[in-house]
């Protein structure tokens, strides 16, 4: 009994000092974590009020108080560790397996317009002479068949269940950071469905390239791209061959494209150092000799089938002697590789380095001291303000050397740092439309059926994401982002969006509410200022739209209008998007009417906010 | 800017309006009872058309009596002589014709106002649509990372202030060429300028006046500014009731994609809104099969462009005078037809520029003879006149800007005179 008591004793002690352990070394990553809000004169929920306006697409429901509750580092070290469980969102993918394929299952799978009329020409589906002639509907009907009969389908199916995924993922994800610094790495390292060339390989690009390297390393998450199929081809480094290969001038239909800088311009430019960052034209020649031969491994059945069957049937050994490197979708081939010798940045490759000298290129770029600055500068803007101040930057940027890139190290400087709850810093940040759209629905906590629909109005308001034609990703400043046009499209949306006008999202106002309804404008306007913008001060917008919502001619008129309108349209919403003030409206027109001044609509309320000044800021 | 609001609060415009379908009969009385003097002053626009696959420009202007073309083409070359009941190609100066299905531009070219430069093209060879639109966009032919477009770094070099409606792009999204620091809109109808309430105009009403009201008191300066600049931008379309736009002097715009964006340009140039760069686009020419001749097509890609271009012009009337109009193509297309009765991606491509301070009637540029040594890389009409130094031309000239370092930052080259000096 005693010796069993004692194994009791020990084993439970050596749960408890396991315990302390692995909280030790789970906290002593992030034990610096400490973030000085007190001293910028903020409560907690302004401060955690501010921390998920930074570092997620908006405050849901409540979870200003849960992350108080949680502890503001507690929360954020979740969000840096980006584990927490996500079944709910699984579930809203299930079925999508076409976001699961791989490159060469998509290319054989969703080809490009131009490919499957050339396969049904060959094939004899179609007639070459048919095309562009005659009964175009019969013509398109043939090559709808013949896809089906081959099971193809078109790509434009494939992004589309891209974008809406990206739309749930953002709205219901966990692990919100990861979710943010997945677009704001995307858009860093930007590649576009505009470019034909590389728009099936964007899918898996943000899935396997971009994501799982948001917090990763910087030089982790720069190789990663730079080997990437997506970036291959969007900036033409697939294509970039060695002098020996330059084309003889008599003009084949397909030729080898001899040296294409505009990776290697780009790298350092816009990935990297900066267009400051101290390079040369000479070195950007350079950098792209080292990378010629590197290029995508032959997926496509159609096109290059017979290169794969090559590549496959080789002796490996042979391959590995040559230098050929093959892993996952990237593919070395030596002989369009540039053997002489380089020099990048005073850096000196000899000749005869094969893949290596580029890995070691992106190992020197990505630990250079002008790319600390523009990394952490790039960072700074994104989470702290348009103008961050150099202090804050320098902080960063010395992270960013110390710990070698380490991306989470980083965020934790900038986090800690005062700059980041400073005033200046506090809604200073202008929403992106796709920020701000994904901001309305958290905060709505709205379900949404049709992620397409949100992101055509996200289009409309400015920001066709993927679509972004340019290297340089979207400038994101609110100068870009906000012009004469768009800020209509927003006010239009919020108004929309509140009064079930947008497809596909549905949600309920009165249950945010604990399903109590305001009993005036103004204590919906108070009320609902306070859900959909935690932690902000709201008075001056309730005193000047008080007046108006009160006014009882312009109510009036309003409401007849409605109901005018409610009995001429077939009604297509659900019953979850009935706005109270529609619901009531209706029922009212059976019953007796209500007292004029107590009469609003709360759809309409909430529409304002939404399209309001201070919800467009975070 | 003080004076112009002034206005329109005195206009009785001050009420917010509701979407320009239902302006209230009040507000266009108001509008309409005094003579809408210039809110801007009045200010020369330029209007571009990006034709997006690149434009056959040897079938659209046809060098007819190289007789290497004839070989290469056998089922595409078309004549200039009648034969039988063929449509013939129209003559223009005894080398080049136009292809009959632009007819509605042979006035204009014989009235001097429009010009065709041929051989243009970009210095970079890229044969492929993306990078040479890009190129073309960005107005730096080597360079992927320049952030902005050529015309939004015309729009800034203009040098007073700008209107809202200054860039103006009526397309869906913004196109490259507009991209940069200096404001611009993309709008693909102009009936979408308003707060809008689907079925209940009144609840707009009150929606806008509360966003004016919101706009006009939040601490951020770049919402409250553009929050007025929005306002005022309404308010500016609401004088009109731009649904029921009724061309002017009978013009007839098709009613494609092109038709109804340049009619929509004609409105905002009407409404003297302060337009200055206005942008359009124009799909289908990516020809690689069946092009057609003088039926087909590309026929009807070119009866398109020409007729909308010319529904445009003659819409615009005494207006001509303030306005230039220039087509643009990433590149042109192989001299030799391919296997499938079209042609596959070339070099050098052909332009139009329409208006009154235009050297016109003239086929401008060099089109050597089409044998195999004088085409590039063997196969291609050669690129003899660089896309920049016909743009830098007319915009320099039309819209007085002179700072080709900031328009074109890696060019230097000579103007061919495309417009008169």
């Amino acid at each position: 009994m005693k010796k069993l008591l004692r194994i009791a004793v020990v084993t439970g002690s050596c749960c408890v000092f396991l315990a302390i352990l692995s909280s030790f070394i789970a906290g002593a990553r992030f034990s610096s974590l400490r973030f000085p809000w007190r001293k910028a004169g903020l409560t907690e929920e302004q401060a955690a009020a501010h921390l998920l306006s930074r570092f997620t697409y908006g405050a849901t429901p409540g979870q200003v108080e849960a992350v108080v509750k949680q502890g503001l580092e507690k929360w954020f070290e979740q969000q840096l560790e980006a584990r927490l469980p996500d079944d709910s969102l699984q579930v809203l993918l299930q079925g999508n397996e076409a976001l699961t394929l791989s490159n060469t299952e998509i290319v054989n799978t969703y080809p490009r317009n131009a490919q499957v009329q050339r396969m049904a020409i060959q094939d004899g589906f179609i007639n070459k002479d048919s095309v562009n002639k005659g009964d175009q509907k019969a013509y398109r009907d043939m090559l709808q068949q013949y896809m089906q009969q081959k099971g193809l389908k078109p790509v434009q199916e494939l992004t589309r269940l891209f974008i809406n995924q990206k739309v749930l993922r953002a709205a219901y994800t966990q692990n919100q950071l990861q979710e943010v610094l997945t677009s704001f790495w995307f858009n860093h390292f930007n590649v576009s469905f505009t470019k034909n060339d590389c728009e099936q390989y964007i899918p898996v690009y943000e899935r396997e390239v971009i994501r799982p390297h948001a917090l990763s390393r910087f030089e982790e998450l720069l190789l990663a791209t730079a080997k990437s199929p997506a970036m291959l081809t969007y900036l033409d480094n697939f294509n970039s061959t060695g002098a020996k290969e330059m084309p003889n001038g008599k003009g084949g239909k397909k030729k080898a494209g001899g040296l294409n800088e505009n990776y290697a311009r780009e790298v350092m430019e816009l990935h990297t150092l900066g267009v400051d960052g101290g390079y040369t034209q000479q070195d950007v020649t350079e950098a792209a000799r080292v990378l010629t031969g590197w290029t995508l491994y032959p997926m496509n059945d159609y096109y290059n089938k017979a290169n794969r069957e090559r590549l496959e049937s080789a002796n490996p050994a042979a391959l590995e002697r040559r230098g050929v490197v093959h892993t996952g979708d990237f593919l070395f081939q030596p002989n369009r590789h540039d053997m002489g010798t380089k020099t990048v940045l005073g850096k000196q490759f000899a000749a005869n380095g094969g893949y290596e000298e580029g890995v070691e290129l992106l190992h020197m770029l990505a630990h250079h001291a002008s790319t600390a600055t523009f990394i952490s500068r790039k960072l700074a803007v994104k989470f702290v303000s348009d103008n961050p101040p150099q202090s804050l930057i320098d902080k960063m940027a010395k992270t960013f050397i110390d710990k070698k890139g380490d991306i989470k190290q980083v965020l934790i400087t900038m986090v800690n740092a005062p700059e980041f709850w400073s005033s200046d810093a506090l809604r200073e940040k202008t929403k992106s439309p796709f920020e701000l759209a994904i901001s309305a629905v958290r905060g709505l906590d709205a379900r949404i059926h049709q992620p397409y629909q949100l992101y055509t109005w996200i289009s409309r308001m400015g920001e066709r994401i993927y679509y972004y034609q340019a290297p340089t990703g979207f400038p994101d400043k609110g100068t870009y982002w906000i012009n004469t046009g768009s800020l209509l499209n927003r006010m239009n949306f919020g108004l929309a969006l509140a009064s079930g006008r947008v497809p596909g999202v549905s949600f309920n106002l009165l249950a945010l509410n604990n399903n109590h309804e305001p009993e005036s404008a103004e204590a919906a306007l108070a009320t609902y200022c306070r859900l959909l913008m935690p932690e902000r001060n709201s008075e001056a917008t309730i005193q000047r739209l008080t007046p108006l919502l009160n006014d009882p001619r312009l109510q009036q008129k309003i409401d007849k209008a409605a109901a005018k309108n409610t009995m001429q349209q077939p009604d297509r919403e659900t019953p979850e998007t009935i706005q109270p003030g529609y619901a009531a409206q209706r029922s009212k027109a059976a019953a007796t009417a209500m007292a004029p001044a107590n009469k609003y609509q709360l759809s309409q309320v909430v529409g304002i906010i939404i399209g309001s000044p201070e919800f467009q800021r975070r | 800017m003080t004076s112009r609001r002034a206005f329109i609060k005195a206009g009785g415009l001050a009420l917010f309006g509701i979407g320009i379908g239902g302006v209230p009969n009040f507000m266009a009385r108001a509008a309409g009872s005094r003579k809408a003097t210039g809110l801007y002053k009045k200010n020369k626009i330029m209007v571009c058309i990006f034709q997006r696959g690149a434009m056959d420009g040897l079938m659209a202007v046809t060098p007819f009596t190289d007789e290497y073309l004839k070989a290469a083409r056998p089922g595409l070359f078309m004549t200039a002589a009648t034969q039988g009941n063929n449509n013939p190609l129209i003559d223009l100066d005894g080398r080049f014709g136009l292809h009959p299905a632009m007819s509605s531009f042979a006035p204009l070219f014989k009235e001097n106002r429009l010009a065709i430069v041929h051989g243009i093209g970009s210095p970079n060879n890229t044969r492929s649509h993306f990078d040479a639109q890009d190129y073309m966009e960005s107005g730096t032919p080597f360079n992927k990372g320049t952030a902005s477009g050529w015309l939004n770094r015309a729009a800034g070099l203009l040098g007073h202030d700008a209107s809202p409606f200054r860039s103006v792009s009526l397309t869906s999204s913004l196109p490259r060429s507009f991209y940069g620091d200096n404001a611009a809109i993309a709008i693909s109808n102009l009936r979408d300028f308003s707060i809008q309430m689907k079925g209940n105009p009144m609840a707009a009403n009150m929606a806008a006046k509360s966003f004016e009201e919101l706009y006009d008191q939040t601490s951020s300066s770049l919402l409250k500014e553009t929050g007025k600049e929005s306002f005022d931008a309404v308010k500016m379309l609401q004088k009109t009731d731009v649904s029921k736009y009724v061309p002017a002097n009978g013009a007839v715009y098709p009613t494609s994609a092109l038709g109804n964006a340049l009619k929509q340009i004609a409105q905002l140039i009407k409404m003297d809104v302060g337009l200055e760069v206005a942008f359009a686009e124009s799909g289908g020419w990516d020809t690689h099969f069946n092009q057609g001749t003088a039926t087909g097509i590309f026929a009807r890609n070119v009866t398109d462009l020409s007729s909308s271009i010319t529904a445009f012009w003659t819409d615009l009337g005494a207006l001509q005078d303030d306005v230039t109009l220039m087509t643009m193509t990433e590149f042109g297309r192989t001299v030799k037809q391919n296997g499938t009765g079209g042609t596959d991606h070339g070099r050098a491509s052909c332009l139009f520029v329409l208006g009154n301070d235009v050297n016109g009637g003239k086929v401008h540029g060099n089109v050597q003879p089409l044998s195999v040594e004088n085409l590039e890389d063997g196969r291609d009409l050669a690129v003899t006149t660089d896309f920049r130094s016909v743009f830098s031309e007319v915009a320099g000239k039309h819209l007085n800007i002179h700072n080709d370092k900031v328009l074109f930052p890696d060019w230097k080259g000579n103007t061919i005179g495309v417009m008169r000096s």
